[in-house]
């Protein structure tokens, strides 16, 4: 069976985007042929240069710039060279497509995504009751819309706390002026409401899985991050074992039917036995090839549920397994560059 | 949380933590000790049988046990 993936977040560069680790898992497999059209953002996404990856690339506009340019860019690609599926794997077009999957399933281009309400979960001021209901801790937390409830929650929660966006930046302050000042620029940027977190000691691990809508799980791996980059960035990982944090993901998938790819970001206090969630995250993150490489292909997974071939259930992956991201230098003609400034497209 | 029994190790002293993702390493006595704690042995019978293989009085093995445990305990490992 050929199926041609769309497959975003192909900027494979300091702060990598998903996506090619979910093509180079989709290209792996062999009971099905994925060829892969990268969808880029940027010229300049290195996705589009990586041939033997993305069979393909298209430009396509912000998602943000609403329905009329998001969906008919895809339905163009579709039209003119095919779209199956599309993978999505950044937090700005999954909205979009979740809104338009039933027009986008019309015209034959499927996803697998969270239900709005699922998506919904993600925002951090409904993390209290996710926890609750999955078995896990969350740090103390308030959320704030104002410098003065800001105040009263740093007292109340005690320093150092965490500053964070209700989706995106996560800063740690020591004293109040420097909570109101992370405030500000949380609001500016990204506006209200803003969280404030107790900070909890413990290591930092994560979990990808995937769900398959019916509460049963499509693979899942958890992971330590051994060492980060400047931007906070996985550089090199161990696989691990925590049964605790394991089967709160498991919970998560059956109790709220999740559909589609999710990272849990969780602190594990080993000297209290805690774990306490941070995030959940809509997507696949940027390190989960690592999954793959130890022999739980998701992406292939979730492309298996979707073209009713048969699901791997896979029960169990070797921990200690280590993951090294590297760089690496590609050079190439001018041709490709040119093409996709020009016309959008690589071929 | 019993970590210990759940410890890999090799036989150059390289101790891995599949719960944590942690990694440690320890001497070739270290190693010794780790090896009977994770078996599930009794300190005293340790002590019996570093003096036995190594060449040192009883309350040296003592006070160095006490010492590794101590250690482990500082690493949450038991």
């Amino acid at each position: 069976m050929d199926i041609k993936i769309g497959v975003s977040g192909i900027n494979a560069v300091d702060n990598p985007g998903p996506g090619i680790g979910v093509a180079k898992s989709l290209k792996e497999v062999r009971d099905f042929r994925a060829e892969i059209l990268g969808f880029a953002y940027d010229a300049m996404e290195p996705g589009i240069y990586m041939d033997w990856i993305i069979d393909r690339s298209f430009i396509l506009p912000y998602p943000s710039g609403g329905h009329d340019s998001f969906i008919k860019r895809l339905l163009f690609i579709k039209e003119n060279y095919g779209l199956d599926f599309f993978m999505s794997v950044l937090d700005s077009e999954i909205p979009v497509l979740i809104k338009y999957s039933t027009e986008l399933e019309n015209y034959g281009i499927r996803t697998f995504l969270p239900t709005s309400e699922q998506f919904r979960l993600r925002s951090k001021d409904k993390l209290d009751e996710i926890a609750k209901s999955i078995g896990v801790d969350i740090p103390k937390s308030e959320v704030v819309s104002s410098v003065d409830e800001l105040i009263k929650a740093v007292e109340r929660i005690g320093l150092p706390v965490m500053v964070k966006g209700a989706f995106y930046k996560a800063y740690r302050a020591y004293t109040k002026q420097e909570a109101v000042t992370y405030f500000s620029k949380i609001v500016a940027q990204w506006g209200y409401p803003v969280i404030v977190q107790q900070v909890v000691s413990g290591e930092e691990m994560n979990v990808v899985g995937a769900g398959d809508g019916e509460g049963g799980s499509l693979g899942m791996v958890g992971i330590r991050k051994i060492w980060i980059t400047e931007l906070g960035k996985i550089w090199t990982g161990v696989t691990i074992k925590n049964e605790k944090m394991l089967s709160s993901a498991e919970k998560f998938i059956e109790r709220y039917g999740w559909r589609g790819a999710f990272e849990l970001e969780c602190i594990v206090d080993l000297k209290n036995d805690k774990v306490y969630l941070i995030e959940i995250n809509p997507r696949f993150p940027a390190w989960s090839y690592f999954a793959t490489g130890v022999g739980i292909n998701i992406p292939a997974n979730i492309i298996r549920k979707v073209y009713n071939l048969p699901v791997i259930e896979y029960k169990d992956y070797p921990v200690g397994k280590l993951y090294v991201r590297y760089t690496d230098d590609l050079v190439t003609d001018m041709e490709r560059f040119q093409r996709i400034i020009t016309r959008g497209e690589s071929l | 949380m019993d970590r210990i029994s759940h410890l890999a190790l090799n036989e150059e002293g390289f101790i891995f933590d599949p719960l944590t993702g942690e990694s440690f390493t320890v001497n070739q006595t270290g190693l010794f000790i780790l090896k009977r704690l994770k078996e599930g042995k009794k300190e005293r019978d340790i002590i019996e049988e570093i003096t036995d293989t190594f060449d040192v009085s009883k309350e040296e093995a003592e006070r160095d046990l006490t010492d590794f445990i101590e250690k482990l305990r500082s690493y949450r490992l038991i």
